[in-house]
């Protein structure tokens, strides 16, 4: 077999190692949900799921695609599915692979640079599993450790300071646009009476035709 | 019996075990893979050590961000599952997303909702994260080979709009994701939610723009740290 390994084994090794763990790790992530369900006889009237499925759709679907594609550049073949399993992409896998590809001088495309990146996002991952790991051992004991004001503001609070930090993170960037973006669904929730998917079908939208209309203004201002 | 209870049973941390075993075995089958090729193509095995080593250290930083963050998830959703989710697909803010989404589906304002606290409506709140979660995994795990030939399609226009338009996207979610803890429909403005809402917006924007350009390794724990700043209004002003 020697010096007949090159790039086109490599993608095809790491297709038959990729596909069948990400289907499969797609697969077991019900596993709790059904036991619950099966073990406490509480399956939810299917309504129920397939709004929740049709919001999260609204809000993430397009990044099902866009993702994937955007990424596949700096992550490359394996980096893909290792990178899509096991998450954390933008804060941490990308960083990694981009940092070790520059660190040992590596061309894109080649296979030096599909074993660098892949190695580092191995490394990222095992790091990953010790910190979430650890969190699950100690983070429990820490939280029951914790006074009942403060679990309770965890519990209660931490989702609208996460998801407001986001929205900060992108305000520093386009202040204007995030500003204009916030106000389209207060705007509906305080008019009342508008579905979920609607509000979220207004503020995606509405947000890109703003992005869309600062965009073309910029360039005929640049032009 | 009681939803914190169930939710944090050892049967869930084994049956949540199961998927982030098989990401271990997965990045397990990858370093030996990239053993064989490096081999195979006669390259310096220094390099993959090197590169390995790079990503266990530099992954440390945003970990810690993690191991904070999913501290906060733990309670919000659970140990086991907060374990899952942030071993697999998806960073805090998207499994949130997804939790409050099934909430709302079954009729309530969000997670905090007192009324959410009925084992079918964990039962949706866990599907919906394992749908959401499965979007991008049977993506990747069916159209990967296909992904070069797409991009090079899609980039053919104009690349920097894509840019422009992927960011529009995201900032258009938390809009709304903020707006529903601005504002509920049983109480009207949410005066805990905003707080903790504008705590961490504005504590993020102060780390990024003063504190960030100083000390670079800070922007891994922004998001920790924003948090941690947002829940702690929210407590003294609510």
């Amino acid at each position: 077999m020697a010096n007949n390994y090159d790039l086109s084994t490599w993608k095809k090794d790491c297709i038959k190692i990729g596909a069948p763990t990400n289907l499969l790790a797609a697969a077991t992530a019900f596993l709790p949900v059904l036991y619950l369900c099966m073990k406490y006889n509480c399956w939810p009237n299917i309504s129920y799921v397939l709004e929740a499925w049709l919001q999260t759709a609204l809000l993430f679907g397009a990044f099902y695609i866009v993702e994937p594609i955007s990424y596949y550049a700096s992550l490359g073949m394996a980096g893909t599915y290792l990178s899509f399993l096991s998450g954390n992409i933008g804060n941490m896998r990308v960083p990694c692979a981009a940092l070790a590809l520059d660190v040992t001088k590596s061309e894109a495309g080649t296979i030096q640079a599909e074993i660098v990146s892949t190695m580092a996002i191995c490394g990222s991952i095992i790091t990953n599993l010790i910190a979430t790991t650890a969190a699950a051992i100690c983070g429990a004991a820490v939280v029951a450790m914790l006074p009942e004001s403060i679990s309770l503001g965890l519990k209660v609070y931490a989702s609208a300071a996460i998801f407001g930090a986001t929205l900060g993170n992108f305000g520093l960037k386009q202040p204007k646009l995030a500003l204009c973006s916030l106000a389209i669904p207060v705007a509906c929730k305080l008019i009342g009476g508008m579905q979920a998917w609607l509000v979220i079908v207004l503020s995606v939208f509405g947000t890109v035709a703003i992005a869309r209309m600062m965009y073309t203004a910029g360039k005929k201002k640049a032009a | 019996m009681d939803f914190t209870t169930v939710s944090n049973l050892p049967i869930f941390w084994a049956l949540a075990g199961v998927t982030i075993v098989i990401s271990a075995l997965q990045a397990y089958f990858y370093i030996r893979e990239a053993n064989i090729a490096t081999r195979e193509c006669n390259i310096n095995p220094e390099i993959p050590k090197q590169a390995f080593r790079i990503g266990l250290i530099s992954a440390i930083g945003p970990a810690l961000g993690v191991f904070i963050v999913m501290v906060g998830l733990m309670a919000a959703i659970g140990g086991p599952m907060a374990w899952l989710r942030l071993s697999i697909i998806g960073a805090a803010p998207t499994e949130l997303a997804a939790a409050t989404c099934g909430a709302q589906a079954c009729g309530m304002d969000n997670l905090a909702d007192p009324r959410f606290n009925e084992l079918w409506m964990l039962a949706v709140a866990w599907f919906g994260m394992a749908l959401n979660g499965a979007g991008w995994l049977v993506f990747t795990g069916l159209f990967t080979p296909g992904l070069e030939k797409l991009r090079d399609k899609l980039s053919g226009g104009d690349t920097s709009w894509l840019a422009a338009m992927s960011a529009a996207c995201s900032i258009g979610i938390f809009a709304y994701l903020n707006a529903n803890n601005i504002i509920t429909k049983t109480r009207g403005i949410n005066i805990g939610g905003t707080w903790a809402a504008l705590g961490g917006a504005v504590s993020m924007m102060i780390i990024g723009r003063v504190f960030v350009p100083k000390c670079p390794k800070l922007a891994e724990y922004s998001l920790g740290i924003a948090m941690i700043i947002g829940i702690a209004l929210a407590l003294m002003f609510a």
